[in-house]
């Protein structure tokens, strides 16, 4: 009990340190944010009050305490930009991101597992030589041209799939979940979590291989082949459930890495997710909605970072007694 | 009107005197130089001359054309360096610090209500807009602040053209911007789905405009048209200007009293007449049986609630657009009468046509609630916004799409069924799209239009529609700074500029040479007077003016110090 206080503690440290550098960043960065948006018919007058009006001409440590006094409120303020509320403007965003990061990652996984595994058990192999360079070189490719060439050929080359959106024109639903679970919406996601899931695969992929030739060293492995049981069962009951122990880290914390993450893939594919409007916001100096999202990311990862730890501990004892 | 356009050319005269006696003594001074010792007599040398530009990735075109300028600049004698920064920080610079630039890349975009050239020719160019308002190069001319006050006082059309002409012609001989180019729109969209003749081109404007989403008939059994903006949306708020792309929406969705027609010109839209009662009274009758979206009527009152909601605190960017209006009334019960403050000729331009009509009912409550709160009406989002226009919001996800549907109540219904506006943020995907059909008017396409030229030329369906625009670019030199506040040599600096070579090399000709702040696309008002390249003729005026080359390198005429330095 007292190791998950700790834990808590920490984290409330970390989310300190990364509100406080993102007030400064955005801050020191060059640039006034009353002239990101204004067109240049906007007099010295109407800058003034939008300056007022978002507490701009006060001094920079007044501005940081009602900062951090309105984050311990839950208050992530109001876009400079939207004229709308921080939060509302993520939450608007966030399930079409969540939707797109975990279907990829989840199906990267558990395609890295399985091949990963299955590479390590046949170690040697010409399939090596062929299947390791190929998720090598798709791991290398850059996303935003692979984005393009699945674009070129699938989208509007063959005119299997969308070229973007998250919905065909004009589409109605019932409701959000409706809108998430059709098959329109579903046809949309095909391409952008291609995309996304080539990129990824080759983590989960090498190090599950990696892992596994390991714990094919371990004298248990030697001992289940001593009673008999069929490599298949070896495989996948023994050796590869120890071996996915690093595996689970590495999902959750790419998961809280990536939410942020599909700024290039988003843009390729105009799906309309949190990257996004992220960029939108550091180009155009809306603090607020930076300093929030950006928040809200750090909060996912270091919320994932803590579950990754629970997980370990649960999955494996000797962490716990450490 | 007489005596003050005689006190402008009386004005103009005394100048023109007094700047001939000035270059005959400069000209004698610098014969005199030629007789005795020449370093002597000479000024100092000119310091390092500085040209700011957005960057390459920002702006090819202009860094392109920076470039060049550089180029031909430094043919004169000059050293030229070309700085880049982006254009949030370029802004910033010449914006806010006035005193501390030489030269900078700049631009002018094409909206409708610039069709009228009081915009232009005032605030561009009045004096009393140098301090913090749009003059940022420091023009100033007390002749032409004259002109510039005339003509926005002249409602009589045939006497203000001549104003305006005489004001462009003076911005032409002083010289306080270098004229570029008007770049060209390129729009195209699918033949198949639109018939080409109820495509509306709107002079400077292009065809992505009010009056093609009112007039496009569909020829096949696709009835939606699907367009797509770059930028993400910010507000659906007749109250708000937030941006380009959600314009064509708010122009959709709430009429206003005048349009800026195709041609360029006020037409009365949701009024059915307005007249002149004297130079600042304005009788308007509004059209008859007009409803709101939720059925209710559109009523005189909601007019005057109109202009009144934003001349308070709560809309500070249409605020400016009604300053001018002294009083609104109630004539009877389908006439308002505007008394103005001052006499306006582009109130109908500026005003009438700018300002939305907002129900009262709808905005009188949300106004009274946010009067006491710290926001304004720009943070207001209605969940189902209510218009009078042609078009009705069916539904929004800002970061998404915004499905409009005809209003088929309104006295100009569209032919369309649905208007979709879907967010694209990549162009090549955006040009698949088209050629697939999952887009059918190519509204916001940014990309090279040589790729688009070569889409239409493959693609029959494709129909590229190309028009000049009535923005413009050009380089703002510091009126306030030596030596950019000699006439003759702002006059040398574009003299020395090749244009046509600009066009073809920076706008891979997808641009014509400008000449005036008034767009060749505004024929009413557009008076030619393009400056072509000529070194030798720009060497000459530098030298009659007094400047003189030693070892290659230009010196003020005898006499000047340079006192300041490259910042």
């Amino acid at each position: 009990m007292p190791r998950i206080v700790t834990r808590l503690l920490h984290m409330l440290l970390v989310l300190w340190a990364v509100a406080t550098i993102l007030f400064l960043m955005f801050r020191l960065m060059p640039g006034d944010p009353t002239l990101a948006y204004i067109d240049t018919t906007f007099s010295a007058e109407q800058r003034q009050q939008l300056l007022v009006m978002f507490g701009l001409d006060r001094p920079l440590h007044e501005q940081y305490f009602i900062y951090l006094w309105n984050l311990l409120q839950g208050e992530l303020g109001t876009s400079f930009h939207y004229k709308r509320p921080v939060l509302d403007l993520v939450l608007s965003v966030l399930p079409n991101t969540v939707v797109l990061t975990f279907v990829s990652l989840l199906l990267a996984y558990i395609f890295g597992v399985l091949v990963g595994a299955w590479l390590a058990w046949r170690r040697g192999s010409w399939l090596e030589g062929v299947v390791i360079p190929s998720v090598l070189a798709l791991r290398a490719a850059p996303e935003f041209w692979l984005g393009m060439v699945l674009l070129a050929t699938l989208g509007f080359g063959l005119g299997i799939f969308p070229s973007g959106g998250a919905n065909s024109p004009g589409a109605t639903f019932s409701s959000e979940w409706a809108r998430i679970f059709s098959l329109d919406y579903a046809q949309h996601l095909v391409l952008p979590t291609l995309t996304l899931f080539l990129y990824l695969q080759g983590l989960p992929l090498l190090l599950m291989r990696s892992n596994m030739l390991e714990v094919m060293q371990e004298d248990f492995i030697m001992m289940a082949r001593m009673k008999g049981l069929s490599e298949r069962s070896i495989m996948l009951r023994h050796a590869a459930r120890n071996a996915m122990l690093p595996v689970v880290t590495a999902f959750a914390l790419g998961f809280g890495g990536s939410i942020g993450g599909n700024v290039v893939v988003e843009s390729v594919f105009s799906w309309p997710g949190l990257g996004r409007l992220l960029v939108n916001a550091v180009a155009g100096n809306d603090y607020p909605l930076a300093q929030g999202a950006f928040l809200l990311i750090t909060m996912f990862l270091v919320v994932m970072n803590f579950v990754a730890d629970l997980l370990y501990s649960a999955l494996d004892p000797r962490v716990s007694h450490g | 009107m007489k005596a003050t356009s005689q006190g402008v050319s009386a004005g103009g005269w005394c100048r023109r005197a007094v700047m001939a006696g000035a270059s005959a003594f400069v000209l004698g001074a610098s014969l005199l130089g030629f007789a005795g010792a020449a370093e002597a007599q000479q000024g100092d040398r000119i310091r390092k001359i500085v040209l700011v530009t957005a960057p390459q990735a920002g702006d090819p075109q202009e860094f392109q054309a920076a470039q060049l300028i550089g180029q031909e600049w430094r043919k004169l004698g000059l050293d030229v360096e070309v700085r880049a920064m982006t254009r949030q920080q370029l802004t910033d610079y010449v914006w806010q610090s006035r005193e501390k630039w030489d030269a900078t890349m700049w631009r002018m975009v094409g909206r409708p209500e610039r069709s009228d050239p009081d915009e232009l020719i005032f605030n561009l160019f009045h004096s009393t807009t140098a301090r913090a308002g749009f003059n940022f190069v420091g023009y100033n001319n007390p002749a032409y602040d004259q002109i510039a006050e005339a003509q926005r006082r002249e409602v009589d059309v045939a006497a203000r053209k001549r104003l305006i002409t005489e004001a462009q012609q003076v911005i032409a001989r002083d010289t306080p911007y270098v004229f570029l180019v008007h770049p060209k729109n390129n729009i195209a969209y699918l033949k198949s789905v639109w018939d080409p003749k109820t495509i509306v081109d709107q002079g400077g404007i292009g065809i992505r405009n009010f009056w093609t989403f009112v007039n496009a008939a569909p020829v096949g059994t696709q009835k939606d048209m699907v367009l797509f903006s770059a930028d993400l949306l910010v507000a659906i708020n007749p109250l708000y200007i937030s941006g380009g792309s959600d314009s064509w929406i708010t122009d959709l969705v709430w009429d206003r009293l005048m349009r800026v027609g195709p041609d360029g010109l006020p037409t009365p839209w949701s009024a059915s007449e307005v007249k002149w009662v004297d130079g600042q009274t304005l009788d308007v009758t509004l059209r008859p049986g007009q409803k709101w979206h939720d059925g209710r009527p559109m009523t005189v009152e909601d007019v005057i609630f109109s202009f009144e909601a934003v001349a308070g605190d709560e809309s500070p960017m249409y605020k400016p657009f009604v300053s001018n209006i002294a009083s609104i009334e109630k004539v009877s019960d389908s006439v308002v009468r505007f008394k103005l403050k001052t006499a306006s000729a582009s109130f109908l331009t500026s005003t009438l046509a700018k300002i939305n009509l907002v129900p009262k009912h709808v905005w009188e409550p949300i106004l009274q609630g946010l009067a006491t709160s710290p926001q304004n009406a720009e943070s207001h989002q209605e969940r189902q916004p209510i218009g009078s226009g042609p078009f009705k919001v069916a539904r929004f996800a800002l970061t998404e799409e915004v499905v409009l549907e005809k209003n088929a109540d309104h006295w100009s219904a569209p032919k369309m069924d649905r208007w979709i506006l879907r967010i694209v943020t990549n162009q090549e995907a955006a040009l698949g799209m088209l050629r697939r059909g999952e887009v059918n008017f190519l509204s916001d396409y940014r990309g090279d239009p040589k790729i688009l030229d070569d889409l239409a030329r493959q693609n029959t369906n494709v129909e590229v529609a190309s028009s000049i625009d009535m923005g413009f670019r050009f380089v703002g030199l510091n009126n306030r700074r030596p030596p950019f506040d000699d006439v003759k040599f702002r006059q040398a600096l574009s003299l020395a500029i090749n244009r046509n070579l600009m066009v073809q090399a920076a706008w891979n000709g997808y641009a014509v040479p400008s000449g005036s702040v008034v767009s060749p696309a505004l024929a009413a008002w557009h008076v030619a007077s393009i400056t072509r390249a000529n070194l030798d003729e720009a060497k000459k005026t530098l030298a009659d003016a007094g400047y003189a080359l030693v070892q290659n390198r230009l010196h003020y005429p005898s006499g000047k110090r340079e006192t300041l330095t490259a910042e």
